[in-house]
């Protein structure tokens, strides 16, 4: 009886989160209904709820709130089937957005193989780059050089060192090859063993 | 008469050096007395003792605990998360918030601090993971981080910002 009882509850418990009072009615019910639909299918709807709140506190229109959450929701699914059922809701998140910087799904998979979870960083970074005017295809082969042995922290100076080279008026192509180059240099020199030739 | 006075001074240096050339007398039973002080037990200082005694259960515990401070990271919201600074530059903004996947996009979570020179800034503790933010200025105005990379995916027409946290670091 009680576990039926906290059953119910579970199941009324996202229609009852307190946030959804900021969508309009109309919305609301169409945002729970694909973050239900997202829940069902074993994906995070924590990053889903906080679109929704973003284009509420955006004051967006409910289609485009319903439209950006639903495609989020999409984007999610392929994230989780490229990089698996086991990677977490930041690996999603970080997968969507390497996915619409122009990744292909089977890239995010090669990144999975080639990391040692979590891929976020690496997944983030990719996103990051070309978002900064990187070419898809230079990011891409930059993070697959450096996933199997670069330090998130270093990807992420890596990430600023082209980003300095970029605003100073480097090619970003160029500057993204140049500097993958020499993060993989140091990488390989922290990694080496000492003693050994 | 500059002569006279230089033959003084030349007196005065020899005599000086003679009398550092000559040799010192040393009682040959010096080494043995001193050899016989260094020898003998140091007095008991029970006091001083008594105080050492007392101090040292508060050494060792505080040479624990500063093992143990020193050994684990510093990570001020549990959890494994991050003390994160953000920071605005906005020196003719009156309220300036921020507001983000981290805190519900509720700009009354995150008021951000000015100080001299029209910076605002706060600091935030963030889990490892992805997130979307933006700087809500005076209630009306969103502006994306200048120093972060921006949310490519803009679809509610006004600029956001992300940050990562990463999760691994060895």
């Amino acid at each position: 009886m009680i576990l039926l009882a906290l059953l119910a509850v579970v199941a009324q418990a996202p229609t009852q989160d307190p946030r959804y009072q900021r969508l309009d009615p109309e919305t609301r019910a169409r945002v729970v209904a694909i973050v239900d639909s997202a829940r069902g299918a074993g994906l995070p709807s924590e990053p889903i709820i906080q679109r929704a709140l973003e284009g509420s506190m955006k004051n967006a229109a409910g289609d485009r709130i319903v439209a950006a959450v639903r495609r989020l929701a999409v984007d999610l699914g392929t994230a989780r089937d490229a990089l698996g059922s086991k990677a977490t809701s930041p690996e999603l998140e970080a997968g969507v957005a390497a996915l619409r910087a122009g990744a292909t799904p089977a890239t995010l998979t090669r990144l999975r193989d080639l990391r040692k979870p979590p891929v976020t960083m690496a997944l983030a970074v990719l996103a990051d780059l070309v978002a900064s005017g990187v070419p898809a295809d230079s990011a891409t082969a930059a993070l697959l050089v450096l996933a199997p042995t670069v330090r998130d922290a270093d990807l992420v100076e890596f990430r600023r060192a082209v980003e300095r080279d970029i605003a100073l008026g480097a090619p970003p192509a160029s500057a993204t090859s140049v500097r993958a180059a020499a993060a993989d240099l140091n990488a390989t020199g922290r990694n080496a063993q000492p003693g050994k030739p | 008469m500059f002569d006279q006075q230089e033959r003084d001074g030349e007196d005065v240096v020899e005599r000086v050096i003679h009398e550092l050339r000559r040799p010192v007398y040393i009682d040959r039973a010096v080494d043995a007395r001193v050899m016989n002080e260094i020898a003998q037990p140091a007095p008991a200082e029970p006091v001083a003792r008594r105080s050492v005694a007392r101090v040292l259960p508060w050494l060792a515990a505080a040479a624990v605990l500063g093992a143990v401070l020193i050994g684990r990271p510093w990570s001020p919201g549990g959890n494994g998360a991050d003390a994160f600074q953000f920071v605005l530059v906005a020196p003719q903004a009156a309220s300036v918030s921020l507001v983000g996947d981290f805190n519900d996009w509720d700009p009354s979570r995150a008021p951000m601090h000015a100080a001299r020179g029209g910076v605002w800034a706060t600091v935030v503790s963030l889990p490892p993971g992805r997130y979307r933010y933006a700087f809500l200025v005076n209630g009306v105005e969103w502006r994306a981080d200048p120093s972060a990379p921006l949310a490519r995916d803009d679809e509610f027409g006004s600029p956001s910002s992300v940050v990562t946290i990463g999760g691994r670091d060895s």
